[in-house]
């Protein structure tokens, strides 16, 4: 199930900004720490708890490797643990990796579900009335895919069957699919020229068009976005106040548990979380109109 | 001889001619706008998110900085585009280009550094001028990361091989074959300055700032990489430019698409 398909493509386009945003902006541990498992958790959601699981065993390597290079590049920190090769490994450094990769990772993560929810269709909608020109390159770019894609098949087939095709030598082969990727050029642009022709007969560029949309702005689509934008701004003020700032150089800062800083933390995961509460909301309204029937 | 005759014979398919006259009177306002909008941009925008990044975030905040820094950079090319005179067939023929530049990429995913996106961009930039190799390029970087994964690399990948296309449309004398030995220079060096720029962003998302130890250190770990990049760059503009151009000038000579005048 995915929630934010519901929704008008503003709203989680806007949610995911906010969020990686916030991720990338800072490196207070707990920030990133409620960051990363809000991220893992959407992620879970959003495209299948397996997967995400199957991906946490390839990101988890990377980011102890993160973590243990750090000291390598960065002696900073007066805590030294050992040398190595006469140079200090200190605490400080460790630590701050491991902060950093956790923000990488978040990162990529909340990237994931981004590009889960927000589908071509979905770009288009949101950049159409901005940059129609850029919109409609992009849905066509898309679209050329998979057709450019079936057509140099037919056309390896076509040179093999007509016993052109060499597989002698490795060069013969490299310039039979260089002439495979010529004749896929010509086809690509002559019919490219057909479907511009069309697009014109059809009035495309013309004034006063309007394009058909099937998202529709709702109440729930203004009421998320007004959630996203307060709690971004709370914690962008909160920040600006200096309850986000950490350091790790030289020393590690203690982490902070005044009225400020509980409140930061407390937006950070109102708004990291928000993603997994609509999930959730959905999954129980579904399951209950189920066990209606 | 070649090209008047066929301007004659194909006045029913190409119906640009009248378009053409009409902006000409309107050229000069337009072209200013887009000069406005530009200098508002590199000289104001991008400023004053650097003076932003430095005062407000206590100078830590390059990662975030130079992502914003990425994107703005692009935006007056794309405008420029947006608000340009490019018709249905210009549009349609600069798909076809990104599409192929990004199954290019899918088709040698398995062979690190091995992609022929660079080739094509230039390719481009050479046959319709610097415009459509920037769009070509910084569009191919959005597609091809719809399979390979976006991410805040995305915007640095959108800016680096728009302005190689931009950079080559610009050096390259539009439509003709191109000095062979510049081109594989192009192609050596855009590979080269593509990696120099994406460890830019690596040094900049680790540490928050810079760290030369860090630079250097990816740099060498991606030689390989780089080495097998800028080589491919070099092959692929050899083998496939002259048959490539030669198919893109008669798409222009034959429907008129991103004809100059």
């Amino acid at each position: 199930m995915k929630a934010f398909d519901n929704f008008h493509p503003v709203a989680p386009f806007l949610y995911f900004a906010a969020v990686i945003f916030v991720t990338m902006f800072t490196t207070h541990p707990i920030l990133l720490g409620v960051s990363f498992a809000c991220a893992v958790f959407t992620c879970g959601m959003i495209t299948g708890a397996k997967k995400t699981l199957k991906s946490l065993l390839y990101a988890l390597p990377v980011m102890i490797v993160i973590a243990l290079t750090n000291p390598l590049f960065s002696h900073n920190g007066v805590t030294i643990l050992f040398y190595l090769n006469g140079n200090p490994v200190t605490k400080e450094a460790v630590l701050y990796g491991v902060d950093i990769s956790v923000m990488i990772t978040s990162v990529f993560y909340w990237f994931k579900s981004y590009h889960a929810v927000m589908s071509g269709d979905k770009f288009v909608c949101l950049f159409g009335s901005v940059a129609p020109k850029l919109a409609l390159l992009l849905s066509m770019t898309l679209g050329f895919l998979p057709k450019l894609k079936r057509k140099y098949r037919e056309i390896d087939d076509a040179q093999k069957a007509l016993g052109i095709y060499s597989r002698k030598g490795y060069l013969d082969k490299i310039r039979s699919k260089i002439r495979v990727l010529g004749i896929l050029v010509t086809c690509g642009l002559e019919s490219s020229v057909e479907t511009a022709d069309s697009m014109r007969a059809r009035g495309y560029g013309l004034k006063g068009r309007t394009s058909y949309s099937v998202f529709r702005f709702t109440f729930a689509d203004a009421a998320f976005v007004f959630f996203t934008v307060a709690l971004t701004a709370v914690i962008c003020f909160l920040a600006y106040k200096g309850a986000a700032d950490f350091r790790f150089y030289p020393t590690v800062k203690e982490i902070n548990f005044g009225l400020e800083s509980a409140a930061l933390y407390l937006s950070a995961l109102l708004l990291s979380a928000a993603g997994i509460f609509c999930e959730i909301k959905e999954n129980t309204v579904w399951r209950l109109l189920k066990s209606k029937i | 001889m070649d090209k008047s005759l066929l301007k004659i014979s194909a006045p029913t398919v190409c119906e640009a001619a009248p378009e053409t006259q009409n902006e000409k009177g309107k050229k000069t306002p337009r072209v200013r706008r887009r000069l406005v909008v530009s200098l508002c941009v590199y000289l104001i925008a991008i400023p004053l998110v650097i003076f932003a990044g430095v005062k407000l975030f206590n100078d830590r905040k390059y990662n975030i900085v130079s992502v914003i820094i990425a994107v703005l950079a692009c935006v007056p090319l794309f405008a420029g585009f947006e608000k340009g005179r490019s018709g249905a067939r210009e549009l349609v023929v600069l798909a076809v280009m990104t599409a192929l530049s990004v199954l290019g990429r899918l088709i040698f995913a398995p062979v690190p550094g091995f992609k022929p996106v660079t080739a094509i961009v230039i390719i481009t930039a050479i046959a319709y001028g610097a415009q459509a190799g920037f769009i070509t390029g910084a569009l191919s970087a959005v597609v091809s990361n719809i399979f390979f994964g976006q991410g805040p690399w995305t915007p640095f990948q959108m800016f680096a091989w728009g302005f190689l296309g931009l950079l080559s449309g610009l050096v390259f004398r539009r439509g003709k074959k191109p000095n062979v030995i510049l081109l594989v220079f192009v192609g050596v060096v855009g590979g080269v300055i593509f990696s120099l720029m994406m460890d830019v962003w690596s040094v900049l998302n680790f540490d928050g700032g810079w760290n030369l130890s860090r630079y250097l250190a990816l740099l060498v770990s991606g030689l390989p990489f780089t080495a097998v990049y800028a080589a491919s760059n070099a092959a692929f503009l050899l083998i496939l430019t002259n048959p490539f151009l030669q198919k893109l000038n008669r798409l222009r000579d034959k429907y008129g698409v991103f004809n100059p005048q």
